[in-house]
């Protein structure tokens, strides 16, 4: 249900994305894996609108949203989750759901996809009327994906959602992405932490220095020199 | 002396015959208001302009300079000239209290402490309206005698305001071409990261905010006299500080003979439209020509003529835009890993910790740096890495342990003192002073953190670390028209002015191309081969291979291994930390 | 220094009663410089001119015998156009927070010539059915015009508030203000919602200046008199914030009422910059 046709993302006169194509198939849990600096959160923000591409295309369920600005891309389906959660401190938990659901087709479904999220997320529930910046970064995350569910997205995009957590919490949250998955949500993750990107994902990329130069299922690539060579340089 | 300042000192004294022509009184009083707006423009430019504290409080030291010269005449009657000293005086006291307590708050900046200022002055404004200073009646000083020092009273004034204004453009443009005057300007763009480098911002804040009121303080002094009826309403408003922040920012901030330029402007203006009786009708045009000069030429007038100047002088010889510092430089010694240095321990790190609000950043991380190493700090993201550098250079505070450079102690010590003893770094986003151009962004590192004085000098030290850097050719173009390889370069040029013996690179590598990465190592070869110690943070493992002589690898903020790049990455804990039990 | 003498309680009562009033309309007047400084991150002084412009057009529709209060259908939807058009350029050309605060000083100039163009220098005062009505309770005072002022601070602060607070839109204006680039990742159409609460704060200070025509003599200098309280009213009350210049006004206005009446009115200005410096330095936090 994505297709990206070589992107390109430039930061002043430097790519920080060159000719980068994959695809995104309905209902499939996809990773993107790379080192630190490979251009992955270059690539999530691309997908969502908060950077622009220089060149290259995003077509999202056959509409291209490469050129449109960037409160449209929420629109077309995409909902973010972005690196380091990114939540609105100064207003509440559920304020921030609220926030979610900002576009009228999502606002129309606000109650059932608050009460979805919350049984997701059970822990929320005692913490609505809490300030998000009060919150422990576990939570957090929990409340940036329900933010993220409460757009209604048809695909998910997660950026280094296990970054700062404890094992525990990363495991549960994974839990969640897998059952979000399992509902219908086609979800792209972005993970540095390449275990448990491929436990979880039907498919993965590799990105290394802005290009993709790896593909296959987890199994595969896992035997591949091409993610020890990428991460270790050995 | 400099060339301006002799024609400064020229034209002054050449200015100072115009009372004999016997020109009529008029045109005393319109040059006496030039000049006097000169002074106020330009010595509030020596603060605000420079450093970006965009004072609203002028008008609160002008007019604690017009206050006490009108009470040491009223009430004490002291010879005129002898009080503006003290006008001076006590303008930059009152400056000088305010800016101690002020600029330790660091939060107070931009419009908070033009909001500050102007608060200031309508509290000034209040006390000396409600207290027999002025008392709300204001002070009459008709009975007071003038000085002689003009054929008639008129031009006494004028060359008051003469002498005024010749001092305070010839402070002013001492300051501007001086180290001092680097520091501020830096302040502005950047004031953390001059810091960082070197510069005493507090105490050059300070310095700066307090030259500015006694000139002020001065003005205030004479013009107490050319009034002849002091009152509060006048003196404690927001028109002052209004008035010299727009003659300022049309003639341009970063000229010390910019405001001066505005004011002239604005003063001509302003009487030409009173001459012709449409007074209200001038209010409305300086409003529209600040406007306009606000969106057309946000640097202001001068630095627009200058910059058309320079185009057409140098239109013949543009040269053209090389995209990568070629190597200029000798060819890089081989890459094969040298002996392993057996220097003495330059940094010793113990049991640091860093924690911010709850997060354990670092959690006792324990190193020795040896001398002419080039040690790679490696790990995954939000190990520590980055917190450790900053920790090191003083950005942040360490929460426990120790670190001992040189056999001295770092811990506690402000940043920009730290810069000055030997250790240098550079930003993983490159953060070069944007007012400034390549060369002098270098000098600025040379002067603060390698010591040296003058900025001429400076600026010769700058150039061979361009010439080292490969960036000679771009040593008078801007920041913002390098490319991001050459701006990790620039970074570099501005660690290795300071002269440090330890150099500590943050991700220089991180977005360059192949080709890129190659040059940036070579040069990286070199700079340790000149004697500096490198700990470097580094995600680009092919570097890391070729340049380091050991590694540590962080965790958590933990150290978890150490040694030899290609053993440390075999080992099935680092393997683990990396890529996760799959591949242990 | 003058003395300090205990006036009556009546007197007090009264002084505290009129600190009211006029720290309701600080408040009102700072509304919506809070609002555009704390979500739009745009310091307007032509808020003072538009004030004051809006309080000249009142006072010449009603010296035509139009009712002062009747001018608000035809003042409140022009304000707001000119609030979008401005916003809408100074959007396209990109001010810093600061520039913004320069190039509206430049327009307070231009509206300020062009008022005393019209209406000259001179002290106009609105004759008006209201301006000697008062009611009496007590020993008290409360005279209407001020009285109307008051209603209608309270109300706008409260009903901005509620929108902020409890709408979509208000989430949307926070959320922009706080992170812009995941607001607009959520669909927050920031430029549409900018020329909206540009245009709705400039129709809540036409508001204002319609209270000032009713409750004050109008002289094109005196907007100038208003920048410093109604700044110290906005910082103490919080950027972005709707009842915070509200209280913080009222706060002032009593405080400076009370001074004046114990002291001497001229030292009134000291208490609200007092109050602003120590909050600059003490709590810069809170203010920004």
């Amino acid at each position: 249900m994505l297709d990206v046709h070589g992107l390109e993302v430039w930061y002043g006169a430097a790519p920080a994305l060159w000719g980068v194509s994959l695809t995104v198939r309905a209902g499939e849990l996809l990773s993107v894996v790379g080192p630190n600096g490979a251009g992955k959160t270059t690539l999530i923000n691309a997908l969502c609108g908060i950077e622009r591409a220089r060149a290259g295309r995003i077509v999202v369920d056959g509409v291209d949203v490469t050129r449109l600005p960037s409160h449209r891309f929420c629109a077309a389906g995409i909902a973010v989750v972005p690196e380091g959660r990114r939540l609105f401190t100064a207003m509440t938990v559920r304020e921030n759901l609220e926030l979610g659901s900002h576009l009228p087709l999502a606002r129309a479904e606000r109650a059932e996809s608050l009460a979805a999220a919350l049984e997701l997320f059970p822990a929320l529930a005692e913490k609505l009327a809490s300030p998000a910046g009060e919150l422990s970064g576990g939570q957090q995350q929990m409340v940036a994906i329900a933010r993220a569910l409460m757009a209604r997205p048809r695909l998910l995009l997660l950026d280094e959602p296990s970054l700062g957590l404890s094992p525990l919490i990363v495991a549960d949250m994974f839990d969640a992405v897998r059952r979000i998955n399992a509902q219908g949500v086609s979800v792209l993750l972005v993970e540095q932490n390449v275990e448990i990107a491929l436990s979880l994902s039907d498919r993965a990329y590799v990105l290394e220095e802005g290009r993709i130069v790896a593909e296959g299922e987890p199994d595969d690539l896992l035997a591949r020199p091409e993610i020890q060579r990428a991460y270790l340089g050995v | 002396m400099s060339r301006s300042t002799v024609a400064i000192l020229a034209v002054a004294a050449a200015m100072a015959l115009l009372p004999l022509a016997g020109l009529p009184a008029f045109y005393d009083a319109l040059l006496y208001l030039m000049l006097h707006w000169i002074v106020l423009a330009t010595s509030w430019n020596i603060l605000s302009g420079t450093t970006g504290y965009f004072s609203f409080g002028h008008g609160a030291f002008f007019g604690a300079g017009l206050y006490t010269t009108s009470t040491l005449l009223a009430r004490f009657e002291w010879p005129f000239l002898w009080t503006l000293p003290v006008a001076a005086v006590v303008a930059a006291l009152l400056g000088t209290a305010l800016g101690a307590v002020v600029f330790r708050v660091r939060s107070v900046r931009g419009e908070l402490f033009a909001l500050l200022t102007l608060a200031i002055t309508f509290v000034v404004g209040t006390i000396v309206g409600n207290t027999p200073i002025d008392g709300g009646n204001g002070v009459s000083l008709a009975s007071v005698p003038v000085p002689h020092l003009g054929p008639t009273q008129s031009s006494t004034f004028y060359l008051l305001a003469l002498a005024a204004a010749t001092l305070t453009l010839v402070v002013a443009r001492a300051i501007f071409f001086s180290r001092f005057g680097a520091g501020l300007l830096a302040i502005h763009d950047d004031e953390d990261a001059a810091e960082v480098m070197g510069v005493p911002t507090y105490r050059y804040k300070l310095v700066a905010l307090a030259i500015s009121c006694a000139l002020a303080g001065v003005a205030g002094g004479i013009h107490a006299l050319f009034l002849s009826y002091v009152t509060v309403g006048e003196v404690f408003t927001i028109t002052v500080p209004l008035t010299v922040v727009l003659m300022s920012v049309l003639g341009g901030t970063r000229h010390w003979a910019g405001p001066a330029v505005g004011a002239v402007a604005i003063t001509g203006l302003l009487y030409s439209f009173t001459a012709a009786d449409h007074a209200v009708a001038g209010k409305a045009a300086i409003g529209a020509i600040l406007i306009a000069a606000l969106l057309s030429m946000p640097d202001g007038i001068l630095p627009r003529m200058q910059r058309a100047w320079r185009g057409v002088t140098h239109r013949g010889a543009k040269a053209s835009a090389s995209v990568a510092p070629t190597a200029a430089a000798p060819a890089p010694p081989p890459s094969s890993p040298a002996v392993p240095v057996a220097g003495d321990v330059v940094l010793r790190v113990s049991g640091l910790h860093k924690r911010f609000k709850g997060v354990r950043a670092l959690a006792g991380v324990a190193v020795d740096v040896r001398r002419g190493e080039i040690l790679g700090l490696l790990g995954p993201n939000g190990s520590g890495k980055s917190t450790f550098i900053n920790v090191v250079s003083g950005h942040y505070a360490a929460s426990a342990g120790e670190i001992v450079f040189e056999g001295r102690g770092l811990v506690g010590t402000p940043a920009h003192r730290i810069a000055a003893g030997g250790i240098a770094r550079t930003y993983q986003i490159p953060r070069p002073f944007a007012h400034m151009t390549v060369l002098d962004n270098v000098a600025l590192a040379a002067m603060f953190g390698g010591g040296i004085a003058t900025p001429r000098a400076a600026r010769d030290a700058a150039r061979q670390w361009l010439d080292f850097t490969g960036l000679a050719a771009k040593a008078d173009a801007f920041p913002d028209a390098l490319n991001l390889h050459q701006r990790k370069f620039l970074e570099l040029a501005r660690a290795l002015a300071s002269r440090p013996r330890l150099v500590l690179l943050d991700e220089v590598l991180c977005g360059l191309t192949p080709s890129e990465i190659d040059s940036a190592v070579a040069l990286i070869r070199r700079i340790r081969d000149q004697g500096a110690t490198i700990v470097f943070v580094e995600h680009v493992m092919r570097a890391v291979m070729a340049l380091t002589d050991r590694v540590v690898v962080f965790h958590h903020g933990e150290l978890l291994a150490e040694g030899r790049a290609a053993d440390v990455m075999q080992r099935p804990e680092v393997m683990t930390a990396y890529l996760g039990r799959a591949h242990a | 220094m003058p003395g300090f003498t205990l006036p009556s309680a009546t007197l007090l009562a009264q002084s505290v009663l009129s600190g009211i009033f006029v720290g309701a309309l600080y408040g009102l007047m700072g509304l919506g410089l809070s609002l555009s400084w704390g979500l739009l991150r745009i310091i307007n002084l032509a808020h003072f001119a538009f004030a004051f412009l809006a309080a000249y057009i009142c006072y010449q529709l009603a010296s035509h015998g139009v009712d002062p209060l009747l001018t608000l259908v035809g003042i409140v939807p022009a304000f707001f156009l000119l609030g979008v058009l401005l916003h809408w350029l100074m959007a396209r050309f990109r001010m810093t927070t600061f520039n913004s605060l320069l190039l509206t000083f430049g327009l307070m100039g231009i509206v300020e010539a062009v008022i005393q163009t019209i209406w000259t220098a001179d002290f106009r005062k609105l004759e008006s059915a209201y301006a000697n009505q008062k009611f009496k309770l007590g020993a008290l005072f409360f005279p209407v015009p001020e009285l109307i002022t008051l209603v209608l601070a309270v109300s706008l602060a409260l009903s901005i508030w509620a929108v902020l607070r409890y709408t979509d839109l208000g989430r949307a204006l926070r959320a922009a203000a706080e992170d812009p680039a995941v607001a607009a990742a959520f669909g927050v159409d920031q430029r549409r919602n900018g020329l909206l609460l540009a245009g709705t704060c400039a129709a809540l200070v036409s508001i204002a200046g319609v209270c000032i025509a009713l409750t004050a003599t109008l002289a094109p200098s005196q907007m100038y008199a208003w920048i410093g309280v109604v700044f110290a009213a906005v910082m103490l009350g919080g950027l972005g914030s709707a009842i915070g210049p509200l209280v913080a006004g009222l706060l002032i206005g009593v405080s400076e009422a009370v001074t004046m009446a114990v002291t001497a009115p001229s030292w009134a200005p000291i208490v609200s910059f007092t109050l602003l410096i120590v909050v600059l330095v003490f709590r810069p936090g809170k203010a920004a």
